[in-house]
């Protein structure tokens, strides 16, 4: 890519270089210790025209929003929406979160992130952060997993094209190994991520100059 | 003819239809039109890169729209083009995953336009993964004019000597190109082409290493892939084929009707098998290629 270096994704306070503008990042490890935070981290934005569109299809709108922040986003009902599916209500009313009422509905979640990412662009935020947090419920509720792989190309073709930064969330162990490279195919690069006594380490496969090895992760804010 | 993408535009009502076709072929693109769902089996072809779609017709809806688009050309792009919010449009299905632009953001037919140009020409709808280096990978496969070649004698006796080396139903040899993989030989059976997302195959050019499926029916890639109960492939072993830069061009395959396991010898086998055919394509096309 052209950009200039300075114009690259920053991950602040994570021990990982900018990434190319349009770069789609697939996060593997335990979801509840160490990869869903992983996902929220990497998705929060420090840029002044960021914005960030999460998929949420493990827990409520609210929890997301909630642990979005916990872990250094910043609730700004205009540049971070949420596309709820998790089948639990949050009661929350706002125009910056819609619901889709299963994970198996992978044509509303993708209509609503679509329309989602047009609001946030329309708003001046042009440099969108797109998580999908997590993969695994559409893996599960889906009988074919073919329909994951089109839903897939749409997200990382429209991520690639804007302009965006896509971070997707997944348990190996929660899946064959061989939907789990296959899913990887969609991605440029893979963050594993693993917990050790309560600290985080991560490690890059697929990305130029990044940690290979496995890297110690500071705690988050 | 035109080398820019070619942009389907259904909308019912011909002076909006003209507009949004206008900012399309502004943008680039090479538009054709279409103003019912009736009349889109005439327009579709795998020359379209992407279809432009309203959601209200008289005689149908958008999701009839991509149902006739997947028909002919699963891989295509569709974008639903409407002022329906998305909690207002129907549920649709699986298959129906599509992109959208509303029509309510503001300049919505320029963010169109932005949106179909660069989706028409780097975005795919494929239900499969697709290599990283797919264009330098299609135009490698398209080197291969096989017919000229005059290599499918070979391929036929290879494949035959692979079933019963195997004692397996299927022994083939496939092209993959941009929507379907060809077989060049196929001994066992009277397959042409398959629908890519149909395939095992379009799995085993992502990796250079053997792909073993020991039962289709086990396997969650593929367990429900209809096909393949319909040509009663229930194992499967493939090799991929390369050119001299390492590009994928397709791959050299054994099936069975029954679940079978493949000894490391056997796989070794399969690879020599592959090796020889991925030979015979490399020096048959230099022998073309000589003045």
């Amino acid at each position: 890519m052209s950009q200039r270096q300075d114009d690259r994704y920053r991950f602040d306070g994570l021990p990982l270089n900018p990434v190319d503008l349009g770069t789609s990042l697939l996060v593997t490890g335990p979801v509840l210790s160490g990869a869903r935070e992983m996902g929220l981290r990497l998705l929060c934005s420090p840029d002044i025209d960021g914005g960030t569109v999460l998929v949420s299809t493990d827990s409520d709108a609210t929890t997301m929003l909630e642990d979005f922040e916990r872990y250094g986003g910043v609730l700004d009902r205009d540049r971070v929406r949420v596309i709820d599916c998790a089948q639990e209500s949050s009661g929350l009313q706002d125009d910056s979160v819609s619901t889709v009422s299963t994970p198996a509905d992978l044509t509303g979640i993708g209509i609503e992130y679509s329309g989602h990412y047009e609001s946030t662009y329309a708003n001046g935020y042009t440099r969108v952060r797109t998580g999908i947090i997590t993969l695994t419920p559409l893996l599960v509720y889906s009988d074919d997993v073919r329909a994951v792989y089109r839903f897939l190309n749409t997200i990382t073709g429209r991520i690639g094209t804007a302009d965006g930064l896509g971070v997707c969330v997944l348990d190996p162990d929660a899946h064959e190994e061989q939907v789990v490279e296959s899913v990887a195919q969609f991605f440029d690069g893979r963050v594993d991520v693993r917990a050790d006594a309560g600290d985080l380490d991560l490690r890059v496969k697929g990305l130029r100059d990044q940690p290979t090895e496995w890297t110690p992760v500071s705690a988050g804010t | 003819m035109s080398d820019s993408p070619t942009v389907l535009c259904a909308q019912p009502d011909a002076d909006e239809r003209a507009e949004t076709a206008d900012v399309l072929a502004d943008a680039g693109l090479s538009v054709e039109e279409v103003g019912s769902i009736d009349t889109l089996d005439t327009a579709l072809d795998r020359s379209i890169d992407c279809v432009v779609t309203a959601f209200d017709f008289a005689d149908g809806d958008g999701f009839d729209v991509v149902d006739a688009v997947r028909e002919v050309n699963p891989d295509c792009v569709v974008i639903l083009f409407t002022e329906h919010a998305p909690s207002d449009l129907p549920r649709g299905g699986p298959e129906q995953v599509v992109e959208y632009v509303p029509r309510t953001v503001p300049e919505s037919r320029e963010r169109l336009a932005d949106v179909a140009a660069m989706a028409a020409a780097e975005v795919t709808q494929a239900a499969y993964p697709v290599p990283e280096t797919e264009a330098e990978r299609l135009a490698a496969v398209q080197q291969y004019d096989v017919d000229r070649l005059a290599a499918i004698d070979t391929f036929d006796r290879l494949t035959a000597l692979m079933t019963s080396h195997f004692d397996i139903d299927v022994a083939f040899v496939g092209l993959m190109d941009e929507h379907e993989e060809r077989f060049l030989a196929c001994e066992g059976a009277n397959w042409r082409t398959l629908s890519r997302e149909d395939t095992i195959c379009t799995h085993t050019i992502l990796s250079d290493e053997t792909m073993v499926v020991e039962d289709t029916h086990e396997d969650p890639r593929f367990a429900n892939v209809d096909a393949l109960k319909r040509l009663d492939i229930r194992s499967y072993a493939g090799v991929r084929l390369t050119d001299e830069a390492g590009n994928a061009i397709g791959a050299v395959c054994c099936t069975d009707g029954e679940p079978r396991r493949y000894t490391q010898a056997e796989l070794d086998d399969l690879r020599r098998f592959a090796d020889e055919v991925e030979e015979q394509l490399l020096l048959r096309r230099r022998l073309q290629e000589e003045p």
